[in-house]
């Protein structure tokens, strides 16, 4: 009888699989045929997906309009409830795009984010942090033209959070995070209370939620991060700053190969509708 | 209005269900039980009622986890945010606790049956003082069980916990018996209320609310996140063979995950150790290199004496909060 159920589960993961490639190649190919009848059928095969995991979000078609899109990106912006301060770009897949990650840190700038943070559990980013930081002026020139100039981006990587020099003038900041960042740095500010205590410089019962609150910003000023966008199938923060992500609102898109700015908007007005009651 | 439903699956169910045991099966699974007043709203009845129907859900899933072999279960019951709503809830919410958990101590043979252990994780000075004295009473009675374990959170978050652990270390350096080197992922780990639970394999969260609330950040960092939109109080089965459907298909990322955040952690432990060994031998041989043979043997009786170290430390505070339970059982205090 084992064997029947073993049997019948292979076959539904195997049909789970299936659905999930077969939609991944429509999302791929099929798109940029424009068809109507190919959007009805890509449509109804969807279906599936959002009733069985609704959490989910559909990609939408890339247009490739870019046109006329460099005046939209304030006005799209303003036209949100709210927007976040802090986005955490979690990227939970195999390869990473750089030019795609580029697209997405430009368009949450010219929307309106001041703060982005990429994020893989490997630290593949922070190893590659000057091609990212290639691919995002690249992108910026790009996509913003002459408005580009107006956004001038921060990009900190560990070293420099120390010095706040740089804060002046900067209209939106980007920081490349890796697993260090997270459960490390707890770990470090605890070390850090432990020395103070071993030194008399402080009672062990004093440490409260507070002080290890501003010890971790001493040393990583990074802002609790208002909405996370996760992509890949994974459904995990793999790591993904622990202490920061108690009120963080989780967006799931499939994948950040070839994401439009469409899906980056759906994402923002899904994030712009969410109730958070702290609580209450 | 037991704590365990009696009554079975009926014949779908329990096919579907060993089915989904054909695959791997989530060890410990946490809930964030969101959507009680909701519910209540939806039904036009009072908050009061849907937080007991809330309860009511809580022993269902118990019931269909055990059935498949879901050994451990969390859930979120009151977080230390609960306490800023009116205080009419917040009253009939501690109410219900108590009813709740003297209803527990009644039916300590039916958990003794199912060798259900049940642990109160939270910080549980905040609460009124009855309502501690009863947790108390329930939490001792079932220590020893040891076939499903129900950790339920009540005023508890995770920052807190945190914060209580590096406390916690920080005492063990004030007491001596720990150094500020000996402090590690590892060790924090340890000292958080959920120390004697594996890491949560799922966490899932209904009412369609996609955040974590502060509810096991540290823990669930490679556990598969489950946000489903359905009301807590109408959460049925299939809704939790979805959540294991997600687990599954997730399972093989999230185990490489870990494993490679397993090999970082090791590997980070031995360079600690090894550069508390270096600043040892500098300071004993007073500049003179030291072969790499003694370096060897120096680093493994510096780390055999380490985990001594933290292995006396972490039965202290095991100590500790075993006494906090077995003071407010004693006599004395009630006098």
């Amino acid at each position: 009888m084992a064997l029947v159920f073993e049997f019948v589960w292979r076959l539904l993961h195997a049909l789970l699989h299936l659905h999930r490639t077969l939609v991944t190649w429509f999302r791929s190919h099929l798109w940029k045929w424009n068809g109507r009848i190919w959007k009805r059928a890509v449509a109804a095969l969807l279906v599936p997906i959002a009733l069985g995991f609704p959490n989910h979000k559909k990609l939408a078609p890339t247009t490739g309009k870019r046109v006329g899109r460099r005046f939209r990106f304030g006005a799209d912006g303003k036209a949100l409830e709210k927007l976040p301060l802090h986005v955490g770009l979690l990227i939970a897949e195999e390869e990473p795009r750089y030019s795609d990650i580029a697209n997405l840190v430009v368009w949450c700038m010219a929307v309106g984010i001041s703060y982005v943070s990429v994020y893989d559990n490997q630290g593949v980013f922070r190893r590659n942090n000057s091609r990212l930081m290639e691919e995002i002026l690249k992108q910026q020139q790009e996509q913003l033209g002459a408005d580009g100039s107006k956004y001038s981006v921060e990009f900190l990587s560990n070293g420099s959070d120390k010095q706040d020099h740089q804060v002046l003038s900067c209209q939106a900041v980007v920081k490349v995070l890796s697993p260090e960042d997270g459960r490390q740095g707890i770990v470090e500010a605890a070390q850090k209370l432990c020395r103070a205590v071993e030194q008399r410089e402080r009672a062990a019962k004093d440490i409260d939620v507070t002080v290890l609150d501003s010890l971790l910003r001493e040393s990583r000023n990074i802002p609790d991060p208002d909405l996370v966008l996760k992509f890949g199938a994974v459904q995990s923060t793999l790591g993904y700053l622990p202490w920061h992500i108690r009120l963080s609102e989780f967006i799931s898109l499939p994948t950040h190969a070839n994401i439009s700015y469409e899906d980056l908007l759906g994402a923002l007005q899904s994030f712009a509708a969410c109730e958070q009651r702290f609580g209450k | 209005m037991s704590w365990i439903r009696e009554g079975d699956l009926n014949l779908i169910e329990r096919i579907s269900a060993n089915i989904l045991k054909a695959g791997p099966i989530p060890k410990h699974v946490a809930f964030i039980m969101d959507g009680n007043r909701r519910y209540a709203r939806k039904r036009q009845v009072e908050r009061q009622e849907g937080h007991s129907q809330g309860f009511e859900k809580l022993a269902e899933t118990l019931r269909w986890c055990l059935r498949l072999d879901i050994r451990e279960v969390t859930v979120y019951a009151f977080s230390i945010e609960n306490f800023k709503r009116s205080k009419d809830e917040v009253d009939g919410l501690m109410e219900l606790a108590k009813q709740k958990f003297t209803r527990l101590l009644e039916e300590q043979e039916n958990l003794e049956k199912h060798g259900v252990c049940i642990r109160v994780l939270g910080d549980l000075t905040l609460l009124p003082l009855d309502l501690q004295e009863v947790i108390a009473k329930a939490v001792l009675a079932t220590k020893t069980h040891n076939k499903c374990f129900l950790n339920v959170c009540f005023a508890y978050t995770s920052r807190h916990e945190i914060a209580s652990a590096v406390r916690e270390m920080a005492w063990g350096v004030e007491q001596g018996l720990i150094r500020p080197s000996d402090v590690s992922e590892a060790l924090l780990s340890q000292c958080l209320y959920t120390s004697n639970s594996p890491n949560p394999d799922m966490l899932i969260r209904t009412s369609g609310e996609v955040r974590l609330s502060d509810f096991l950040l540290w823990q669930t960092s490679y556990s598969c996140l489950v946000f489903q939109s359905v009301l807590w109080p109408e959460y049925s089965f299939w809704n939790l063979c979805e959540a294991i459907l997600q687990y599954q298909l997730s399972h093989r990322s999230l185990q490489k995950a870990r494993e490679q955040h397993r090999e970082s952690q090791a590997l980070q432990q031995l360079e600690a150790d090894r550069s508390c060994v270096a600043e040892l031998l500098q300071h004993r041989s007073n500049g003179t290199p030291v072969d790499a043979q003694s370096r060897q043997e120096a680093l493994h009786s510096y780390t055999a004496s380490r985990e001594e170290r933290v292995r006396h430390f972490l039965g202290a505070l095991q100590h500790k909060r075993d006494t906090f339970f077995s003071d407010l059982c004693s006599p004395a205090v009630v006098a």
